[in-house]
């Protein structure tokens, strides 16, 4: 996995820094046991010292805590901001969503996803954005609650029937990212991937307008078929 | 002429049984009966819940695996989140609280005997309900059953009903033992028995207790909740008709969180005790670990938005949420400081509890610290829904429940039976399990973070880079699961086969140990005085003393008693 979106690289940051603090925390802990465990046997001897520690020593140790636990609380809210920028979009994108992020309505279904482009093509399971371009995902469910999740370009969120969540990513280069639907919902709910497919500005346009002609063409047939009176 | 005894004692033989064993147990309202129910019933039901995650990691033991189909899988998943929070964790930490705390403030019974059996034969009726849905059709709908998929339009059969009908069974059964130890510890206390004198674990009792009568009757409206959606054209969680889903969300998490604590301010509260009777000390700070549970129990509560930061919420929530997890750090890490300063100076006897202990402290520390990550809302937007956060997950309550269970069990296993348990067998089964936990857990935490594998999915495929992990989680199940058994063995063989304890096996400083083991129905012929707040000790020392002037040269007289 390797971040490919500015949110994501901020993520990353996050993520790096969450680690360092846990595994302080951790060789602390464990450290501390395993030395005090091995130090203080009872075959050394010693009479067990009755000493108590008093309150001032524990706010001090409280006090240190609760810094370490602020320095991580601050580092977060700063990091996750920047996480949540809508990215502008740089030269290399599509030029006309320059304002605007690119706006893609993405809806979660038993069990595939659907994305609806804004010039009314939409295609299943693979999603086509151009790079470079600030996309931005509106996310709804048509039955239960899904997951979107394409951890190469943006955090996790639910698409939850009646509300709309967003995700926002600008991805820096071509070529194509998996991810895979990240809440129980219902049976096929393991083969409910998704592909995210980064292709230049014009290839974009080219395949959201193929794709709006191949819809056109099937729902003329389909408006054929019923003036010829070939369906009831 | 008679000679008075020089030390004299009371010797009470317990009634002749009028009835079968079975029977007696089974009419019983003693807590000492119930609370061997509970733990009986919560150790069988560990072992279900065992085999149910065996299962699913076999099925998880290679890519695109046909073993379980997933109709099957999810069932597997919904009924093993329920067996292990329901019927073992939460149902465990009680019926050791129940079994001891009454002990520990020196009372004769509990305060409200009969809201005590109705709750235990609750949670038994509650496990009765679950397991007889597995007879037709178990809930699908996973660990926690969000809405819309637990649903009467997703899941149309009544598996869903099954769930809901057994966990609101067992929950109610909580919050009525709840009550029952929330008034014996407020009422029942022996003379001298102070709030500040009260021992670590019945402290631990009554914030527990506390905490289950409030997230308990949030759990019962979430279900009641779900069943008139489900039944009765309900609309609490249906979103287009103005209800929310998220409700449902918001309800559960508040359970699930709370019941998170529960078991670790359990798990640390009995560590609390053995660790300072072990090193032959007393605790460092009593207060500081006492205010520190508390603490846990309210932080802890508060974050249950930690499990939401994928969900439409606002940011400011989130932070919120993010807020009170990290403030955790503090609490936690008072009493793992001060449980390390006990130990410190001190004569370790490096027993069978003692290990167990420090296992899950090494556990605990490792599955909390991963939460520290989770709890940073854009590192949660990538961890959550990984298996980073099973592995975590399972971490901290592997190590409170099952770990810091077995401290529970090893410690007063001598009071419940009068016997001590196998100390070879338990010194192999706790190098087998924290073996098999790190085996089983750090390698889904690698492919959760590294490649973002998602949670509860019934298969994986071969091209996204985990494989290897997940074949290694496998057999790091295995061998947990392995010396979870050993430890079961152990102490169904030391039921009746164990070296008798004893009444006071490890000199402790609670008055547990100056009842008969095991304890009579009364508990304590005498109620004892309480100067300190290690009481045993002062009875201890006062004997020592008496025996002492009973040593002095004959022609001076001697008091009887």
């Amino acid at each position: 996995m390797a971040p490919h979106s500015p949110g994501t690289d901020q993520i990353d940051i996050l993520l790096w820094i969450g680690f360092v603090a846990a595994a302080i925390l951790v060789v602390a802990i464990v450290g501390g046991l395993l030395y005090a465990l091995r130090r203080f046997r009872a075959e050394r001897g010693a009479e067990p010292r009755q000493i108590t520690g008093g309150r001032g020593f524990q706010l001090r140790v409280g006090m240190a805590l609760g810094v370490f636990a602020a320095a991580i609380f601050v580092l977060s809210i700063v990091y996750t901001e920047k996480a949540r920028e809508t990215p502008p979009t740089g030269a290399a994108g599509l030029q006309v969503s320059h304002s605007e992020p690119l706006k893609i309505t993405t809806t979660g279904q038993q069990w595939q996803w659907r994305y609806d482009y804004p010039n009314q093509a939409f295609s299943y399971y693979k999603l086509v954005v151009p790079v470079d371009t600030a996309v931005e995902l509106d996310l709804v469910s048509t039955d239960v609650v899904h997951t979107w999740d394409v951890p190469d370009l943006a955090g996790k969120r639910d698409a939850v029937p009646g509300k709309t969540s967003h995700v926002v990513f600008r991805a820096d280069q071509e070529g194509t990212y998996f991810g895979q639907a990240a809440t129980l919902s219902g049976q096929a709910y393991a083969a409910m991937r998704t592909e995210v497919e980064v292709v230049s500005p014009e290839e974009y346009e080219a395949f959201v307008e193929g794709e709006k002609k191949d819809i056109q063409a099937a729902q003329d047939h389909v408006v054929n078929l019923i003036e010829n009176g070939e369906v009831p | 002429m008679s000679v008075p005894a020089r030390n004299p004692e009371l010797v009470v033989d317990g009634f002749p049984p009028r009835r079968p064993r079975w029977v007696e147990i089974a009419t019983s309202a003693d807590h000492k009966d119930l609370g061997r129910v509970l733990i009986a019933g919560a150790l069988g039901f560990l072992l279900v819940a065992l085999a149910e995650l065996l299962m699913m990691r076999l099925q998880l033991a290679i890519p695109e695996n046909t073993f379980l189909n997933p109709v099957t899988f999810n069932r597997m998943l919904s009924l093993y989140g329920a067996t292990a929070i329901f019927l073992f964790a939460v149902p465990l930490a009680l019926g050791f609280f129940y079994y001891v705390a009454p002990l520990q403030i020196g009372a004769r019974g509990t305060a409200l005997p009969r809201l005590g059996q109705i709750g235990t034969w609750l949670f038994i009726a509650g496990a009765t309900v679950l397991y007889a849905g597995f007879l037709f059709t178990p809930s699908e709908a996973g660990v926690n059953p969000l809405p819309p998929l637990s649903g009467i339009a997703f899941l149309p059969n009544n598996g869903v009903d099954a769930w809901a009908a057994a966990t609101g069974l067992a929950t109610l059964g909580f919050v009525l033992l709840a009550i029952d130890l929330v008034a014996t510890l407020r009422r029942l206390r022996a003379p001298g028995m102070a709030w500040r004198r009260l021992p670590v674990f019945s402290w631990a009792a009554t914030i527990c207790s506390w905490l289950v009568l409030v997230i308990g009757p949030v759990m019962l409206a979430a279900i009641t909740m779900l069943l008139i959606d489900r039944n009765f054209d309900g609309i609490f969680f249906a979103g287009d008709a103005g209800g929310s889903p998220l409700l449902w969300q918001h309800l559960s998490w508040i359970f699930y969180s709370g019941a998170y604590m529960l078991i670790l301010i359990f798990a640390l509260g009995a560590i609390a005790e053995i660790v300072p009777v072990l090193a032959r000390k007393p605790l460092f700070n009593r207060g500081a670990v006492i205010g520190s549970l508390v603490a846990i129990a309210v932080l802890g509560t508060l974050a249950w938005m930690q499990n939401m930061f994928t969900a439409p919420i606002g940011i400011g929530w989130m932070y919120f949420a993010m807020a009170m997890s990290l403030a955790l750090i503090v609490p936690f890490g008072l009493v793992f400081f001060n449980l390390i300063q006990t130990l410190a100076g001190g004569t370790v006897m490096m027993r069978a509890p003692l290990l167990f202990a420090a296992g899950a402290i090494v556990a605990i520390s490792l599955g909390l610290a991963a939460e520290i990550e989770h709890s940073m809302v854009a590192v949660g937007w990538r961890l959550q829904h990984t298996t980073d956060s099973t592995a975590a997950t399972h971490f901290a309550l592997v190590g409170g429940a099952v770990f810091g269970g077995f401290a529970a069990l090893h410690w007063w296993f001598p009071k419940m039976t009068g016997r001590t348990m196998g100390e070879t067998l338990a010194r192999f089964s706790f190098w087998t399990m924290l073996l098999g936990a790190l085996v089983a857990f750090v390698p889904l935490m690698l492919a959760g973070t590294e490649d973002g594998q998602v949670i509860d999915a019934y298969k994986f495929f071969g091209g996204a880079g985990v494989t290897t992990y997940n074949l290694i989680a496998s057999i790091g199940a295995f061998v947990l699961a392995a010396g979870i058994l050993m430890t079961l063995v152990n102490a169904i063989l030391s039921r009746d086969g164990g070296a008798p304890a004893g009444h006071d096996p490890w000199r402790g400083d609670s008055l547990e140990w100056f009842a008969l083991s095991p304890p009579e129905p009364h508990n304590f012929d005498l109620p004892p005085d309480v100067r300190s707040a290690r009481p045993m000790r002062d009875i201890r020392q006062a004997i020592a003393h008496r025996g002492a002037r009973a040593e002095r040269p004959a022609g001076e007289s001697q008091p009887v008693a």
